[in-house]
């Protein structure tokens, strides 16, 4: 085993009752999962170590401990739900679904023993093959769809469906892996967006605890591997799709009716937008309704080998699907027109191009756009407001927990900023003085001119669109505003609307950080900690968790102790003069 | 003789010379320059490049590098061997507690440890103190059940610094309080 990649890992050859650990499989944020060899009866196994990182630790002896005292309370929840999830787990012998054998506990820990599959990750056949044809797709979806079935009906959730979790067989057939990932890390970890992977997760997956997720939730992370299948990438994740839904951003799902007309059947495709409702109860509630949906298919697929999949860049796309992209494009800015008056993004201002020239194919083209349209529609004023309330839940949820006294300094500090809570109003108002667009004809042949827009039915003039918060935000870290630097950092550690980028983000709380905002020390701790955006330093983590610490934040005092189990006694001694001396300089 | 009691060996030495390493640290951990931190910082950056250490980590404006290199750097072999001459009779002694006559064949073997070590910069009023810290690292994992070997031996931590130290000087001339 590579020591440097898993310094966390037990050694090769390390020997856990009659099974003899061989190499590390991979490691998560809740353990490690080893390749091991069953001496009892002479076969390979994998085994699943729990170590969640956040909250617990290797010892010397190989046994795995809470970092601290204050932690031992949620290391032992953590582990009984990981061995109560395996007992579970166990129960079930579905050819679809990893076969769990045993779980045990020893060194402080449990390990969950699994047989061992050899193959391909759907996520490694898409990145060599783009797409699957609709015929391939469904011959790994059904299957898996059986054995998650089985597993709903017994009141289990996977949580962490995408093509990385998929494995597919030397013989063709899928395996569902890795279940209970999310759920094991959830509440461990202080930000959601590191347990869920984007794209795949729907949003209750981002500010719920756990009361509104249920089948619909895999639906979700099934319909976004479909998705990655048809299109070439993944669904802009939940987030971004809920400040385009609430108009604060122009981002908007392509629906796969769009994306992957002409190369899938209509009633499969529609299949897949349903699982990929933004809302939970907008999707199928069940693996029958929606298998139901996917199999009640008109007729064939009308090709099954995908020429090119819509990678979202204009000259990737058919020129069909490009001019509906457009025309959805067009009605998205009448939608939101009033909105977007004033938005300063490069290009975001600009009318569409024209796309004239391109034809739909036939009218049932453009009576299915019209429909997809009519229902953009429906979900932009339908939704607005809980999508609102939901957008700031789960925003909420990304915000790190920090003790009492840190909250309340914020307070302090967003209340005399009467500009952000002006924001908030102006985001609202727009929204109720949309004007209405009642039909529109023939969108994908969208005329060079604009559209007229019926003017708006209140006499009261509308109030000032507001500026797009992305761009206030990076003028506003260009000032050197730390909680700005600090957020517009959190987008990229995250690629939520922007791009993604570990050393940008580390550069972002530098600057804050140097400054001496501890919400940008307490991130360069956790960076410095996980080795992102720069190499990974247990001195360097615990200087930035520890000067964090000195406003008196509990997130980093946990990351100063965990940090420093892993220091000498005398590199503490000397990391903490430097955080005093940084204190002084401040 | 068991894995439990080669680990209860490795984990007794690694007790006793962290003890040493910290009285060797007190002695020797630290010294001021009459000089600013920038300068303090350049002249850490010079020594330790000059010790054939590789700059790993740095953080100037913070006062902060780390360096590292394969073991027995920055001692020359020959240096290594006399630290090992001197403390192999000592660690001996400790492991003979738990693993018997077969501590008697133990030996200090630079081979698959690296040296890692951490220099800090801190100014006040026109004096820069320079601080070091030093630890072993393992590039291959232990094998099984065994702790990790931290601490290098006591001699080579004060031949170490000593050495460290007089490179820092002949950076800084005439700037050592």
């Amino acid at each position: 085993m590579n020591n440097n990649e898993f310094p966390d890992a037990l050694p090769t050859d390390y020997r856990l009752h009659w099974y003899v650990l061989d190499r590390v499989l991979g490691q998560g944020g809740f353990g490690i999962t080893y390749v091991a060899r069953d001496t009892n009866l002479d076969t390979t196994v994998a085994i699943k170590e729990y170590l969640p990182v956040d909250v617990a630790t290797r010892r010397a002896d190989s046994s795995v401990r809470s970092r601290t005292d204050d932690q031992a309370e949620r290391y032992r929840g953590g582990l009984e739900r990981f061995i109560r999830e395996a007992r579970t787990l166990a129960r079930f012998d579905h050819a679809n679904i990893v076969r769990v054998h045993s779980v045990f506990e020893h060194n402080g820990t449990a390990y969950m023993v699994m047989r061992f599959e050899k193959g391909e990750t759907l996520a490694a056949v898409l990145e060599r093959r783009q797409a699957l044809p609709e015929a391939e797709l469904k011959r790994v979806l059904f299957p898996i769809l059986d054995g998650l079935d089985l597993v709903h009906g017994a009141g289990f959730i996977h949580r962490d469906i995408k093509p990385d979790n998929i494995l597919i067989r030397e013989d063709g057939s899928p395996v569902l892996l890795d279940f209970g990932s999310a759920r094991y890390a959830l509440g461990q970890s202080r930000t959601v967006t590191i347990l869920v992977a984007p794209g795949y997760a729907p949003i209750e997956q981002y500010y719920d605890s756990g009361e509104s997720q249920g089948p619909w939730t895999d639906i979700y992370g099934l319909g976004a591997t479909c998705y990655r299948a048809i299109t070439g990438h993944a669904p802009m994740d939940a987030i971004a799709r809920s400040k385009g839904k609430l108009g604060s951003t122009q981002e908007m799902l392509l629906p796969a009716v769009v994306a992957g007309n002409g190369r899938y059947s209509d009633r499969f495709l529609k299949a897949v937008d349903s699982a990929l409702e933004f809302s939970e109860k907008d999707r199928p509630q069940s693996i029958p309704q929606w298998r139901s949906q996917l199999a009640e298919q008109a007729g064939p697929p009308k090709a099954n080998a995908p020429s090119t999949p819509a990678t979202g860049s204009r000259s990737a796309r058919p020129p069909w699907v490009w001019a509906v992209g457009g025309g959805v494009a067009v009605i998205a800015l009448i939608l939101v027109a009033p909105l977007l008056a004033r938005i300063e993004l490069p290009g975001t201002a600009k009318a569409p191009e024209p796309v004239a020239a391109a034809t739909p194919k036939s009218s049932e083209n453009v009576e299915e756009l019209r429909r997809q349209i009519a229902s953009l529609k429906a979900e932009q004023t339908d939704t607005q407001a809980r999508l609102a309330a939901m957008l700031q839940r789960a925003e909420d949820a990304e915000k790190r927990k920090s003790d009492e006294s840190e909250k309340k300094k914020a307070a302090e500090a967003e209340k005399p900023k009467p500009a952000v809570e002006k924001r908030k109003v102006e985001k609202a108002a727009p929204v109720k003085a949309a004007p209405e667009v009642v039909a529109v004809s023939a969108p994908a042949a969208a005329p060079a001119k604009p559209v007229e827009i019926p003017p708006p039915v209140t006499r009261e003039p509308p109030p000032p669109p507001p500026k797009d918060p992305l761009v206030v935000l990076k003028e506003q870290a260009e000032r050197n505003d730390g909680v700005a630097m600090v957020k517009l950092g959190d987008l990229h550690l995250a690629g939520t609307g922007v791009e993604r980028s570990d050393q940008e983000a580390y550069r972002l709380f530098r600057r804050a950080a140097d400054a001496g905002n501890a919400e940008a020390q307490l991130r360069l701790g956790d960076l410095y900690s996980k080795g992102r955006g720069v190499p990974q330093n247990n001195f360097q983590a615990y200087v930035w968790y520890a000067a964090a610490a000195r406003s008196g934040n509990s997130a980093a005092k946990a990351g100063a102790d965990r940090t420093a189990a892993s220091l000498q006694a005398a590199e503490v001694q000397q990391a903490k003069k430097l955080v005093d001396a940084l204190g002084k300089s401040k | 003789m068991t894995q439990d009691q080669v680990r209860d060996a490795i984990v007794d030495v690694n007790s006793d010379f962290r003890v040493e390493y910290e009285r060797v640290l007190a002695e020797k951990g630290s010294r001021r320059y009459q000089v600013p931190r920038t300068r303090a910082y350049d002249a850490v950056l010079a020594a330790m490049q000059r010790l054939s250490m590789r700059i790993a980590d740095q953080a100037s404006d913070l006062g902060y590098v780390s360096v590292s290199a394969p073991a027995p750097s920055p001692l020359s072999a020959a240096e290594w061997s006399q630290a090992a001459e001197k403390d192999l009779p000592r660690l001996r002694d400790i492991a003979s507690r738990h693993v018997g006559i077969v501590a008697h064949f133990l030996d200090f073997e630079p081979d698959g440890l690296e040296i890692v070590i951490n220099a800090t910069v801190i100014e006040s009023a026109g004096i820069s103190e320079i601080s070091l810290t030093m630890r072993m690292r393992e590039y291959a994992p232990p094998k099984s059940g065994r702790p990790r070997r931290e601490y290098a031996p006591p001699t080579a931590v004060r031949l170490g610094l000593d050495k460290i130290w007089r490179a820092l000087d002949r950076e800084l001339p005439g700037a050592r309080l």
